[in-house]
């Protein structure tokens, strides 16, 4: 039982100690990382365009749509 | 007499606001005269000014600097603000003009390689109905690869508060008051339903970000790590998170309450009777004898009398209301037709109070709201029925803001106050027109009291000079 009561304790000390170390964390790190994304998923989108813009011809030329040939 | 720094000025080391002599000067320190000087010989701040992004500045020579300020490396005066209002005491449109007036001069400066370091709403005051920014140390040069920095708090301040309105249909300034941070991007997510996080920029701007920022909570060490080691942000990516931004709040909308609605109630809120027209023959002559610099009205409702003022001769008006939809109508009035006339909300029954790093911050409605002229149509009879507040002391407050005014008062037979009073007891023995000259005679001189409606509504006019 004792043993019970200074477990929970320690874990409550431990908790006063960790808190604090979130509030040094700037709050803006989410929207960093979220531009991040945003950047990537832009990048990707740019590439995939480009690609497409590459294969559109080859699909013109043979006259089909991709929508066609499924 | 000494410079005054102002209390509200604490947050950037590298330069203060100060009050002197009846004008605004802005200190620019030695740790900011790098980015000042490279920022200004580029031409940015004149023309930043001249497109109508920045509050009208200019540099004093060094010899009429004041000398309580010779630390600076250089002093700027700015264009006073006619009355400095804040985020929690905007419309939904105004709030939404001053995230695009951010949003428009952060683009305009990112074209000449520059940014805005944070995105206070603070920043942006309002002439009328044109926003300015007022911060000219939050200009900083811009680096390719940067991060738009400000964007969490850009989000917190602007983007939010709107939010609440257009998607939930709550007003944001009792949140924001007491808040002035704004609305936290995590608290926002929390409320919002799953079918408004079906749309992608709620999803990304919202969703996503509170997600992105609670994971950084939970594991500090890996986020700051991975935020450290970031990619350069491309300068394309930034000016297109920019205007998808730009256009996404440019379509905002207040939930449910569309433009045609607000136009019906615009409508149903015009009096176009005889007993109008007389009231509004009242306040015109009123405004044209003393041609105010300054009028407050009280109880602006959309703005019908605050315009017959501007146009008889009075230079500025501040309107409150405490009505959510009627500021709103009036700020685009003002907006449209360009007027000198400033639309705020107020509940007069709880006014804005000094809040703020030692309560001195933000100032209150009383430290700001002096002036020369006051109405306060169809307006008391709000406080003192439906917010129990004593007549003699809702008199003393409207006399103390100026010195010359008309306070209407609406009689018991009125219906109006009939409907007041219809599901209460009437425990308002004191709210008697014979009380009310008591009352603002022993105060204030009456000049005049007119009749002007078969239920007994008077409009008095007082004096104390």
């Amino acid at each position: 039982m004792g043993l019970q009561i200074k477990f929970i304790v320690a874990i409550m000390i431990l908790a006063l100690w960790v808190t604090p170390a979130y509030a040094y964390l700037d709050p803006g790190t989410g929207s960093i990382l979220l531009q991040g994304i945003l950047a990537g998923i832009a990048a990707v989108i740019t590439t995939i365009s480009l690609y497409w813009e590459k294969i559109k011809p080859f699909f013109s030329k043979s006259g089909n749509t991709p929508k066609d040939r499924m | 007499m000494p410079a005054q720094k102002n209390p509200g000025s604490y947050r950037d080391p590298r330069g203060y606001v100060f009050h002197y002599d009846g004008a605004i000067l802005r200190t620019i320190l030695p740790s900011a005269k790098a980015d000042y000087e490279s920022i200004r010989d580029k031409g940015i701040i004149a023309e930043s000014i001249e497109e109508g992004f920045l509050v009208d500045t200019e540099e004093l020579d060094k010899c009429s600097i004041p000398a309580s300020l010779t630390d600076a490396t250089y002093i700027v005066r700015h264009f006073k603000i006619p009355l400095i209002s804040y985020p929690y005491e905007w419309s939904f449109y105004q709030l939404k003009e001053a995230a695009l007036h951010h949003l428009k001069f952060q683009m305009f400066l990112l074209e000449r390689d520059a940014v805005l370091r944070d995105a206070s709403a603070y920043n942006i005051q309002f002439i009328g109905s044109r926003p300015v920014f007022i911060d000219l140390l939050s200009i900083a040069p811009y680096k390719e690869g940067d991060y738009w920095l400000a964007h969490s708090q850009f989000c917190e301040q602007f983007l939010n508060p709107l939010l609440l309105r257009a998607l939930k249909g709550f007003t944001h300034n009792g949140w924001f008051r007491g808040n002035l941070d704004g609305i936290y991007t995590r608290d926002l997510a929390k409320i919002l339903s799953l079918k408004d996080k079906m749309s992608w920029n709620v999803f990304s701007q919202v969703t996503l970000q509170a997600y992105l920022e609670a994971a950084a909570l939970k594991k500090p060490n890996k986020a700051t790590s991975q935020a450290q080691s970031r990619k350069p942000f491309p300068r394309k990516a930034y000016s297109g998170f920019l205007t998808q931004l730009y256009n996404w709040i440019n379509k905002l909308e207040p939930k449910d309450t569309g433009k045609t609605v607000w136009g019906e109630y615009a409508s149903d809120n015009t009096y176009l009777n005889e007993e109008a027209d007389k009231k509004r023959l009242i306040v015109q002559l009123f405004a044209e004898e003393h041609k105010f610099d300054k009028l407050i009205d009280l109880g602006c409702n959309t703005g019908d009398y605050s315009i017959v003022v501007l146009n008889s001769g009075v230079k500025f008006v501040v309107g409150y209301d405490f009505d959510s939809k009627a500021v709103d109508q009036a700020f685009l009035r003002s907006q449209k037709q360009g007027l000198n006339f400033l639309p705020l909300y107020l509940d007069a029954a709880n006014p804005s109070p000094n809040q703020g790093w030692r309560q001195a911050e933000r100032l209150g409605f009383q430290e700001r709201n002096m002036a020369d002229g006051i109405i306060a149509l169809a307006f008391i009879h709000h406080l003192a029925i439906a917010k129990n507040i004593p007549l003699d002391q809702i008199v003393n407050w409207i006399t103390y803001i100026a010195p010359r005014g008309l306070i209407e008062f609406v009689p018991k037979s009125d219906i109006t106050v009939g409907k007041m009073l219809a599901l209460r007891e009437d425990i308002f023995s004191d709210y008697s027109e014979e009380n009310f000259i008591k009352i603002l005679s022993s105060k204030v001189n009456i000049i005049s009291s007119q009749l002007i409606s078969s239920s007994g509504r008077k409009i008095f006019e007082y004096s104390s000079i």
